[in-house]
Parts: structure tokens; sequence; C-alpha cells
């Protein structure tokens, strides 16, 4: 029951929305309050995980074995907390302001669904069904405003975001044809027994989904130019909320389902990550566009998190998970502060700069701390000097950006007076800040799903 | 048969891959439905048994085809439908706003955006 309740919560509030104006305040609200409630059941269930293990539920009453799983462990439980408070900050920061389209409360809602679904199902089919629901509400949410440009890069998001699910798809069909199973738990332990050689091909398959999603060299192609033209909010929903799927794919997929794949492709992640962390600090650094400085520094802080993946075992789980989660924070901070200007708005965007370099007091130190670790593990110097190069380039680009946006044009930004949305963009940069005071409860928890994953499904 | 099959897909896939590299927008959403038909197809072709209609009750000793892929597929292809009638009002959205469904006009307007906004940078 506590598993499908975040779920239930959102799914039925989405329903509610659908035919309300959503340009009216309190539908907005309402929309609020189910994420809210949908917050407080995941926080309950997150609870009831770290504590007890994690907590299963057949879906219809359906005996173990035919009917469709549910399940949360502490990997699903960290990925829904997230996922619900970025959202209710997100719709917070359009409540702000009289919105422009009506069906933007109800698309946040079935964002929501879909993606409380997909870190909770344990099975594999169920997983492509509620990703498609996430991406679909997301197609709409990019074009949000209706203008050129939106309308422009909701057709590239749209159409490669497609070529990835259908990726997917393939991937799922090879799973149940190799193991004769949907089920996230049976294929791990069947997976072994297969020829490895047509597991591969799966994997890859699967990879390249989910890189496409997170945006990695490079299946980044697509990003830069969709994060430039959409508005703030639906940059700030992609990037922070959007490419979790692609980040939290890629650590079950990868981890849980096919440990063996992961060990043999590391090599490949290796390389790969690092010309992600580097192609997306350096070109970063040549835009002169804030939002496009944040789509390619998305792009190389997601190299980290595939490099963390590539060392594996408990050390290099946990630090892409910790790294996966602290990224989204920052890139929801930073796009949401792009739409504002004043010195209200400058400092949260510093926070999120210092947390994009890994500086302290910012979480963004402990996500950098973990990944030392994890390269001191992996006895790697060229790791070591990769993250030390990779933080000081995201230095150079976030005070540049800093600079340009919050210096240059300060006189005359100060009669602009302030936003409204200043209060939200504020209380977000404060989650960041108390975040990094007080790590511990973060840290805890990716560790024990870092250890939930290594001791195969529990 | 499995060489049929993956001919199919293959040809599906292939044929699909090329119109989504053409200038024209319907081309592309096309494109679009044909590599999803592919992977459907690929779905369905991933079936663990082959044999007569899975309908109960089921006659002793013969073989049937597996009902989970035919449900998997069936989904795939709802989720298809909703999906293409989305890309479809998207390119209708291009119309409206550019007058035109050729990528060719939409990078010409990207471009024109992108240097009025060099100018007004630099003109601050």
């Amino acid at each position: 029951m506590m598993v499908i309740l975040p779920l239930a919560i959102t799914w039925l509030t989405a329903i509610l929305l659908t035919p309300l104006d959503g340009r009216r305040r309190w539908v907005i609200r309402v929309g609020m309050a189910g994420l809210l409630g949908s917050l407080l059941a995941s926080l309950w269930l997150a609870l009831s995980v770290f504590e007890s293990g994690p907590a299963e539920m057949l879906v219809g009453g359906w005996e173990q074995g035919i009917g469709i799983r549910l399940r949360a462990d502490a990997l699903g439980a960290i990925y829904i907390l997230l996922a619900n408070a970025l959202l209710l900050f997100a719709l917070a920061y359009e409540e702000r302001v009289p919105l422009q389209e009506q069906s933007f409360p109800a698309l946040v809602m079935y964002l929501a669904a879909g993606l409380n679904g997909l870190f909770l199902t344990g099975d594999v089919f169920n997983f492509y069904v509620f990703f498609e629901i996430a991406m679909t509400s997301s197609f709409i949410l990019v074009s949000y405003g209706q203008g050129p440009r939106e309308v422009r890069d909701a057709l590239i998001f749209t159409v490669v975001n497609l070529l990835g699910s259908v990726f997917f798809l393939g991937g799922v069909a090879g799973l149940y044809h190799v193991t004769g199973t949907l089920d996230m738990e049976i294929i791990a332990t069947r997976i072994d027994t297969v020829e490895p050689a047509s597991v591969i091909v799966i994997a890859i398959l699967i990879f390249v989904a989910f890189s496409l999603k997170l945006g990695l060299f490079p299946f980044h192609f697509w990003l830069p130019a969709v994060y430039r033209g959409i508005r703030p909010v639906s940059a700030a929903i992609l990037s922070g909320v959007l490419a979790n799927i692609g980040s939290y794919g890629l650590i079950r997929f990868g981890a849980d389902i096919l440990p063996a794949e992961l060990q043999f492709g590391a090599p490949v992640l290796l390389i790969l990550g690092m010309a992600s962390v580097f192609y997306g600090a350096l070109l970063a650094i040549s835009r002169t566009n804030e939002r496009e400085v944040l789509a390619y520094s998305s792009i190389s802080q997601a190299g980290y998190i595939l490099i963390a993946l590539s060392v594996g075992g408990a050390v290099g789980f946990t630090a892409a998970i910790l790294y996966a989660v602290i990224n989204a924070l920052n890139k929801t901070l930073l796009f949401l502060t792009s739409g504002l200007r004043g010195s209200g708005a400058g400092a949260a965007f510093a926070i999120g700069a210092f947390s994009v370099a890994g500086l302290p007091p910012a979480v963004g130190f402990f996500g950098k701390a973990a990944l030392f670790q994890s390269g001191i593990t992996a006895d790697s110097l060229a790791f070591v000097s990769l993250v030390v190069l990779g933080s000081a380039l995201s230095f150079v680009y976030m005070f540049r950006t800093y600079q340009r946006g919050f210096w240059a044009n300060a006189m005359e930004e100060s009669q602009a007076g302030r936003s409204p949305r200043l209060f939200i963009v504020l209380a977000l940069a404060g989650g960041v800040l108390l975040l990094g005071l007080w790590p511990e409860s973060l840290l805890a928890a990716t560790r024990l799903a870092a250890a939930g994953l290594l001791g195969g499904m529990p | 048969m499995n060489v049929i099959l993956s001919l199919a897909v293959a040809t599906l896939f292939g044929v699909g891959a090329f119109l989504l590299l053409k200038r024209d927008l319907i081309r592309v959403i096309m494109g679009m439905i044909l590599i999803s038909n592919a992977a459907i197809l690929f779905t369905v072709a991933a079936g663990l048994s082959r044999g007569g209609a899975p309908i109960v009750p089921l006659p002793e000793g013969t073989n049937f085809s597996d009902p989970l892929v035919q449900a998997l597929a069936l989904t795939a292809i709802v989720i298809n439908f909703g999906v293409t009638i989305l890309l479809l009002v998207l390119v209708y959205q291009v119309w409206v706003t550019h007058h035109s469904i050729d990528q060719k006009t939409l990078r010409e307007a990207e471009e024109n955006e992108l240097a009025e906004f060099e100018k007004h940078r630099r003109g601050l």
C-alpha cells in the first residue's frame, strides 16, 4: 500500500487537473498540494525503506511471478524524493506569475506520476510504459510558451527522445527474449546463464537510450539547442528532473541488472565520461549565452556520473548516485535563476555556481569529494587529475556567467525591482546550502542505495 | 522465419532512418513511425514460443504463440499512436509559427534569432 501511494496521489491529481483551467491560481495550488502530498508519502516510504529494507507490492492482487511488482529500494526512494521536491519547486515558481497555458499544472502532475512509477517499478516493461508517460508530458512541457523557438525545440527534443525510447523498447524485448521474464529481480539472476555476446548488444541498446536522455557525449547533439530556446522552467524540469531518468536508468540497469556487462564496458564508459567532462566544460567556457553555458555544463556534469559508474563497487556507485542527486539540484536551481536578475537572484546563482564547481559550503563539495574518493579507490592518477581539472574549468565557466549576468547588468537591472519568483529560487538555494552544511542523511542514504545495488536484490 | 523477421525489422528501420534525415518534417515523422514499428515488430519477434492463437481453452499437446509479447506490442502500438498525434500537432505548430515545414527555413529562423541575440548583447 505504502509503495503505491506517491504514484496514486500524483495520478489522481493529474486526472483531476486535466479538465481544469491551469491559468487560474487555485488550480496550480491544487497541483502543488498534490505534489506536496506525494512528497510526504515518498518521505514516509523512504524512511521506512532506509530503516527496514525494500518494500514491495504486487499490483492487482495477482500471484507472485504473474503480477507486476512495484518495489521501492533505497535508490528508488532517493529518486522519488528528489523528483517530487524539484517538481514542487518548478510548479511554485510558475505559480508566482500568471500562467499562459492551461495545461501546465496537469502536465507537471502527469510527469510526476510517470516518474514516481518509473522509480518504483520492478518490471522492465512497466518501466518503459512509465518512461513514455513521463516523456510524453515532457514533450508538451518543452513547447510551453508556444513561441517559434519553443515549438522548434520541442520538435527536436521529441524526435530525438523518441529514438531513445525505440532503442529502449528494443532492449526490453531483447531482455525478455534471452531471460523469458520481465521482472528486474529475476532477470538479474537469470542473466548470468545467458550467452554474453547477446547480452552485450542489449546492454548497448539500453546504454544508448539512457545516454540520450542524460545528454552524454556523443549523444548530446540535441541538448544545447533545446535548452537555449525553451522557458527557464521547462529547462529546469528537463535538466533537473527528466535527466534523472537517464542517470537512474544507467544505475539501475547497469549496476543492478547487468553488472557483468557494466564491468565489461567500464573502459568505454570511462573514456566517454572523460570526453563528456572536457567537451562540455570547454564548450561551456566558449559560450556567452547563459542558458547555453548551463546546457554544456549539464553535458560535462553527466560525464562525472558515468566515470563514477565505471569505477563501480560501493565507492563508485555511492559517488554516482550522490553526484546525480546533486547535479539535479544544481541544475534546477541554476535554470530557474537564469530567468531572473537582481542581487537576490545573483546570490542564488552564486550558490548554484559554488555547488557546480564543488566548493564548500554548497552540497556540490560532497559530490566532488565522493568522486575523489572513488578515484583514489580506483588507484587512477588520470581520474583524480581529471576531476581536479574539470572542477577548475567548471569554476571558470560558472563565474564568467555570473559576472556577465549579474555584474555587467547590475546598474540597469536594479530598477527592475524584486521578482515574485525570487523567494522560490532563494528557498531552493537555501536547500542546497543546508544539504551542504548537514550532508549526513544524504550521504548515508546514497551509501545505503549503493549497498543495495551491490548486494544483488535482497 | 527468423531471417524474414529480421530482414523486415532491418528494412523498416533503414527506410525510417533514411526518411528521418529528410528536410521535410512530414517525412521525418513518417520515418519516426516506421522506426517505431520496427521496434514493435522486434518485440513481437522476441516471443519465446510460436504456434496457434493462445485462446483458452487450449487444445492439448499443441504449440501456441507467446501471448505476453503480443500484449507488449499492443501497449507499444497504443503509445505510438499517442506520440504520433503529438508529433503531428507539433508540426502543425511549426507551420503556424514559421509558415513552413522545411527544416531549412527553421534553421534560417534559428540563425536569425542568434544574430539578434548577439546584436542585443553587443548593444549592451
